[in-house]
């Protein structure tokens, strides 16, 4: 797939609503064969657009969650060591040699294959996400350089493993910690921010179908406002669907004050951030008068809220979908 | 669009030169290369796809990007310096390298928000102020231009923004031993060890390929202590002069002895300076940028914690993080605020450690309404002139935990 409009368009169908500069940073993942990393809010669909990719590659998803002390066994592989074990004495009461024993031993029979290993050995090229990079220790940051720039593993008992097709990386960062800037070298950049609000409404549209024009209208203008509110914790696509879901469950077609009573935790989950609403709580009336107001949006994604397009000048996505 | 050259490689490398030398971004031959790979594959005659394309490859953070449409703009559209009607030929001569070394043209604008304020700020315009320092010296008109410096700040005081130095040896073990000493709680998840509170049978086993399968040399497991995270406030605000620059000391000191540092400065705002610490921590000389609100004006300590707790907090703060507020506590602000703000800080973190220049005073109290109001919540009251005082510090402070 090498069309960025056709990339969108996949995209689309899965529910997953892209910018025009998402998909070519997507386009350029797969021709130019170099990672991708996405920063960006919490809550934008970092992680699914690279599930979404996979899907639309019609390839692997091989994940690689980071966390504090991950180190490069746990990430790349390790030898089933009980199991090698049990080997060797029963080789032993087979009066099997000593040398056979090694060789049997140290072959892919008793090697786990851990994500980056399991990564390189596909037949096709699979979509490696590293999740989370910024919460991996910096000496995990090196040697991921050396992964992303050589893509071969050196297994002394085995020898080298050299990538038989190059993964499509996508590493996420929730900038917990600044990245080095080799790391960033060796990477395309893309900075995935909240969604518009013709944008959001077409994810609100596209992930939950039988939600009502308006109450989608409602949302996102309520969530657009929220997220310029400086709270704590801005809300993100999730919050959005997690909140028309919880309407949906309430029976409610549109917003009024007390169904934002009753679901407005689905969104603020930071107890100041409460107090931040309740002080600007009158302005909500004048956003849902104008929801009330704006044109009625139809259910197809894109002729929302006045027929602005999707274009956009910055990507965005969604996340996972919600569960019912 | 304009191109300057007559040839895209020309244009590309070209643009990228100007990236690198004016903007000081890492553009070398492999981005150049990879952006010439990119203009392969998209559609070259839509100038916004052109810009999506290059933007992924010549962009590494957010604040490039932000800046990646003004240098496209000006180098495309010719909101360059070149003069108008100025021919391929001779542009091309100023852009040679020969030429580029005696033009240096700098144009350095930067919006209020920090970069670091992104999460969901990137799309909001905020009315920022802004500082652009053109310094010009072009040969095409034939004379000098005198450099320009505009400073878009009523509360700003008169002071430039200091110059960060390289600490010596003494300082550098004196913050050493502070971040021993700081050594944070276990992490969670288990490693193997010489020595540990769990049997590892894995390591074990694999230790024992090795004696035909005996266990003779027995393998444990124990989770390594966490790495602290050091976070340095200081208030750069006019009654702090040069206690501040002290405190900078401090900040490139302990930058120094371990890359979990994040340094902030403030007067009636606050903006991020870590790069720069981070550079002086390294060996190099360096001038802050004009700090705008964020240097000598007055003091605003509440609403600047607030600030960062909003902006910073999710990312910065956590059960390992030990914050250095550098004040003398004279507030101008809000006192609620205050009070919101330093205890917020203390439920987050492991521990407030507040340096006031004023403690050095003979009979010194903490009378002033900042400091009496941050009292309660402040672990270690104390201040730190030179590699002495922070050794003592390291040895005389305590956590909450």
């Amino acid at each position: 797939m090498k069309d960025a409009a056709a990339i969108r368009e996949r995209f689309r169908e899965r529910g997953f609503i892209v910018g025009e500069p998402f998909a070519t940073a997507l386009q350029l993942v797969i021709a130019l064969e170099k990672p991708l990393l996405i920063e960006g809010p919490a809550g934008v669909g970092k992680t699914e657009s690279a599930k979404t990719l996979a899907d639309v590659l019609g390839t692997r998803l091989i994940r690689l969650q980071c966390y504090e002390g991950l180190d490069a066994q746990t990430a790349l592989y390790e030898w089933n060591y009980p199991r090698q074990m049990l080997h060797i004495r029963l080789s032993e009461a087979e009066g099997a040699s000593r040398e056979s024993q090694e060789a049997h031993i140290f072959s892919d029979a008793f090697l786990l294959e851990r994500p980056l290993l399991e990564a390189i050995r596909q037949d096709r090229s699979p979509v490696l996400l590293i999740d989370e990079v910024d919460r991996a220790d910096e000496a995990f940051e090196a040697f991921l350089l050396e992964m992303l720039a050589e893509w071969q593993v050196t297994i002394p008992e085995l020898g080298t493993i050299r990538a038989r097709h190059k993964p499509h990386v996508i590493l996420t960062s929730n900038r917990t910690r600044e990245l080095s800037d080799a790391l960033r070298r060796r990477c395309l950049f893309f900075w995935l921010p909240y969604p518009t609000l013709d944008e959001e409404i077409a994810i609100l549209h596209a992930r939950i179908p039988g939600l009502s024009a308006r109450l989608a209208n409602e949302i996102a203008r309520v969530m657009e406002w929220l997220r310029d509110l400086h709270l704590h914790k801005a809300p993100g696509v999730a919050e959005s669907l997690d909140w028309a879901l919880a309407l949906m469950s309430l029976h409610r077609d549109h917003l009024d004050t007390v169904a934002l009573e009753q679901t407005i935790g689905c969104v603020l989950k930071v107890r100041e951030d409460h107090g931040v609403f309740d002080v600007h709580r009158d302005r909500v009336a004048a956003i849902l008068g104008a929801a009330s107001l704006a044109p009625a949006a139809s259910g197809e994604p894109g002729e929302a809220a006045g027929g602005h397009s999707l274009e956009t000048d910055f990507g965005f996505g969604s996340v996972s979908r919600p569960a019912r | 669009m304009i191109h300057p050259f007559g040839s895209l490689p020309e244009n590309l490398a070209a643009f990228c030169r100007m990236l690198a030398a004016e903007y000081g971004w890492h553009v070398g031959s492999g981005e150049l290369h990879d952006a010439a790979r990119a203009l392969g594959v998209a559609p070259l005659e839509d100038e916004g796809v052109v810009r999506d394309v290059l933007r992924p490859v010549l962009c590494s953070n957010l604040d490039e990007v932000r800046e990646f449409d003004v240098a496209f703009n000006r180098f495309f559209h010719g909101e360059s310096t070149l003069p108008a009607g100025t021919s391929p030929a001779t542009a091309r001569r100023l852009w040679n390298s020969d030429a580029s070394a005696r033009i240096t043209r700098r144009v350095r604008a930067r919006s209020a928000t920090s970069p670091e304020d992104a999460d969901g700020a990137v799309e909001r315009s905020r009315a920022a102020s802004t500082v652009a320092a053109i310094e010009s010296e072009d040969e095409l008109d034939g004379e000098d231009a005198a450099p320009v410096h505009a400073r878009l700040s009523p509360l700003a005081g008169e002071g430039e923004a200091p110059e960060l130095s390289p600490v010596d040896a003494a300082w550098r073990q004196a913050a050493r031993a502070l971040v021993r000493r700081f050594a944070a709680g276990q992490a969670r998840t288990w490693r193997s060890a010489p020595r540990g509170p769990r049997f590892d049978l894995r390591g074990t086993l694999r230790t024992g390929l090795h004696t035909g399968g005996e266990w003779l040399h027995p393998r444990w497991r124990a989770r390594p202590r966490r790495r602290p995270r050091f976070v340095i406030v200081i208030d750069g605000s006019r009654s702090m002069a040069e206690a501040a620059r002290a405190a900078m000391q401090v900040a490139v000191a302990l930058a120094s002895a371990t890359s979990a540092v994040e340094v902030f400065a403030f007067s009636t705002e606050l903006e991020r300076i870590t790069p720069d610490v981070r550079r002086a921590a390294t060996g190099r000389t360096r001038r802050l940028p004009q700090l705008q609100h964020a240097w000598g004006g007055g003091t605003s300590i509440g609403a600047c914690l607030e600030q960062f707790t909003r902006r910073f907090g999710a990312r910065l703060l956590s059960p390992d993080t030990i914050i250095f507020i550098a004040s003398d506590g004279l507030d101008a602000g809000d006192p609620d605020v205050l009070r919101n703000a330093v205890a917020r800080l203390h439920r987050q973190s492991a521990a407030i450690v507040w340096l006031n220049p004023l403690v050095e005073t003979p009979g010194f109290e903490p009378t002033a309404r900042g400091m009496q109001i941050a009292r309660p919540y402040i672990a270690t009251l104390a201040w730190v002139g030179d590699a002495t005082g922070l050794a003592r510090l390291a040895r005389s402070l305590r956590l909450r935990r």
